[in-house]
């Protein structure tokens, strides 16, 4: 018999993809979901799907029971939802939940899926692992994926075998969900309907091809070092390169506004104040127009070195993820 | 020219931290002081490789009188001069008087109080008057009202501002620029980034992040401010503080004490 595997998060934007190629390797997949008939999530005779939640413990037992693997790849990874709480529910209780689980039934290792954000924003080079934050955590995803990972330390201290893999900007072929904000753009872009170029367009951030991620969780798998992080990123590149490629990539060269960081400051307290008496989500809110004033520069250095890490070229992933929305989804 | 020096203490997290990051982005050299095994030379070769300034410092611990000495000689023979000085190194708490034995408030007080009275006297000796140099020292909102569970601490921060305000009266007309900087709650430490996320309404909006605290602070303090106070809605409490009725002020400090920790008594 193959090993058996649990994924969490399996209708999200990595753990779908992570469950097609465990599945594909012959691995037997125990896959968590909320519903069954959500519509991201895959068919294939080496997934079994669990009803369940990472905030029922007594579902994640059942899911878990008999799995040697554990990948916790499940996250609350939007920009706002209505009740703050619930990313402190998910992100931090609903990790230390599956922990707790994986040491009753004697899980033996567990990749936990955390972000680059738990850095941030960055100075001039690109952060590694062992570098400090520089700013503080206003953002609640950010600021709840670094108490997660404060909740594995603990594990780990008490023998956990836990890895943590930190991936940057996640983009590449799979369904536009919350966190797929690169392919919002693109979608937004081929349609016509996103013009707008940030600040300068200077400005750099790192984007991290899906399947080099999923390739990277498999490798922490093997190769990772219990308690280590390990940064899964790809090429830092500006905004002004990003749509430079992008017009390349989908031969449509459309003309881009730039619209200054104090606007869209400006513009994002009003969005606030909108979802503050309305109680819709914001399109955008103060905290992430406050990032725009820095960079987020990450290497993947370690990664490559100790996880055989591979980085696909930005260029050749935008435009296999041009390709895919083209074909797969239509506007 | 030269470049600035400034020093600061407590330099390895929270608003430490955001001050040496805000300084390093002003071009001014750090000397960074906190406990031995807090990162400090991690930190310090990051801002090295980021920022083209000079960075030294030192694993000390403060509640030791002798190791304010020693940073002190240590940098004149490195011929160092200081020429801000930044008192940021503090203890906290948030437990009754009775909970904490008197170990804990010796250090307390030995570290708020006495680490720096000792360090600006020691600063003080070593700068050229001739040229303008600048003390920040970190007091406290909390210092302005009655807030139990914070006694030794609130205590101690009230003794921070006497000093200050005092030190400010003596040094008018000098070039040494004195500044008191009285913040309300910052998002530092973990405990407290799960604490302030269950805050709503106006304790909410007196919670500050450590960078924009930091920024606040030096601006202030380089413009000669006699008293700093970051965030708008921290400064609208001061301003009203005489006019806002006191059961508000009190319906605030209860709100605090009823979080999530249950009391003791």
């Amino acid at each position: 018999m193959k090993t058996k595997i649990f994924v969490s998060g399996a209708s999200g934007f990595i753990g779908r993809k992570l469950c097609i190629a465990l599945a594909d390797q012959g691995y037997q997949v125990h896959a968590l979901c909320r519903k069954l008939d959500h519509p991201y999530l895959i068919q294939h005779e080496n997934v079994q799907f669990f009803v369940g939640d990472i905030l029922d413990k007594e579902s994640l037992r059942h899911a878990m029971r008999g799995c040697e693997q554990v990948y916790h790849t499940a996250a609350l990874a939007k920009m706002w939802c209505k009740n703050k709480d619930d990313f402190y529910q998910v992100n931090v209780i609903g990790t230390r939940n599956l922990l707790e689980s994986a040491v009753q039934l004697n899980v033996k290792r567990i990749v936990y899926t955390s972000t680059c954000g738990v850095w941030g924003p960055t100075f001039k080079h690109p952060m590694v692992e062992s570098d400090p934050r520089i700013a503080g955590f206003p953002i609640d995803y950010e600021r709840t994926k670094y108490l997660a990972e404060l909740e594995v330390n603990t594990y780990v201290q008490n023998g956990l075998d836990v890895v943590i893999v930190n991936p940057s900007r996640v983009f590449g072929e799979g369904p536009i969900t919350d966190s797929n904000t690169v392919s919002k753009m693109v979608k937004g872009y081929l349609k016509g309907s996103w013009r707008v170029i940030p600040g300068s367009g200077e400005n750099v951030a790192n984007y991290a091809f899906l399947d080099d991620v999923v390739a990277g969780h498999m490798a922490a798998m093997v190769y990772g070092k219990s308690g280590d992080r390990y940064i899964l990123g790809g090429e830092d590149i500006s905004f002004n390169q990003f749509f430079e490629t992008l017009g390349n990539v989908s031969h449509q060269h459309k003309k881009m506004i730039r619209v200054s960081q104090k606007l869209i400051k400006f513009f994002s307290h009003i969005e606030l104040l909108k979802t503050k008496i309305t109680g819709l989500a914001p399109f955008f809110l103060p905290e992430f127009a406050d990032r725009l004033k820095y960079d987020q520069k990450y290497s993947s250095h370690k990664a490559i070195t100790q996880l055989n890490y591979r980085i696909t070229p930005f260029a050749e992933g935008l435009e296999r993820t041009v390709h895919y929305i083209q074909k797969n989804i239509s506007a | 020219m030269k470049n600035l020096t400034a020093l600061i203490t407590g330099a390895s997290e929270g608003l430490g931290k955001a001050f040496a990051f805000e300084l390093a982005g002003r071009d001014i050299d750090l000397i960074l002081v906190a406990l031995p095994n807090s990162g400090l030379p991690k930190l310090a070769n990051f801002i090295r490789v980021n920022f083209n300034i000079k960075v030294t410092y030192f694993e000390y611990d403060l509640t030791q009188a002798e190791n304010c000495s020693a940073i002190l000689a240590q940098l004149k023979e490195k011929q160092i001069t200081a020429d801000l000085l930044i008192n940021n190194a503090g203890l906290g708490n948030w437990s009754w008087f009775e909970e904490k034995d008197i170990f804990f408030y010796k250090k307390q007080i030995d570290l708020n109080i006495t680490s720096t009275v000792l360090l600006t006297r020691l600063f003080l000796d070593q700068v050229d008057k001739s040229i303008p140099s600048y003390i920040l020292n970190v007091g406290s909102l909390g210092g302005r009202f009655v807030v139990p569970r914070k006694l030794v601490y609130g205590a101690t921060k009230s003794f921070i501002s006497y000093f200050t305000r005092c030190l400010q009266l003596e040094q008018s007309g000098t070039n040494v620029h004195v500044s008191l900087l009285s913040p309300g709650g910052i998002n530092t430490k973990a405990e407290l980034l799960v604490l302030n996320h269950t805050l709503k309404g106006l304790a909410k909006a007196t919670i500050l992040e450590p960078e924009q605290v930091a920024k606040t602070a030096i601006d202030g303090l380089f413009k000669g401010k006699k008293e700093i106070v970051p965030g708008q809605m921290n400064r609208l409490l001061v301003t009203f503080d005489m006019l806002l009725p006191t059961f508000i002020k009190e319906l605030i400090i209860k709100r605090k004490l009823t979080m999530n920790l249950n009391p003791q008594h």
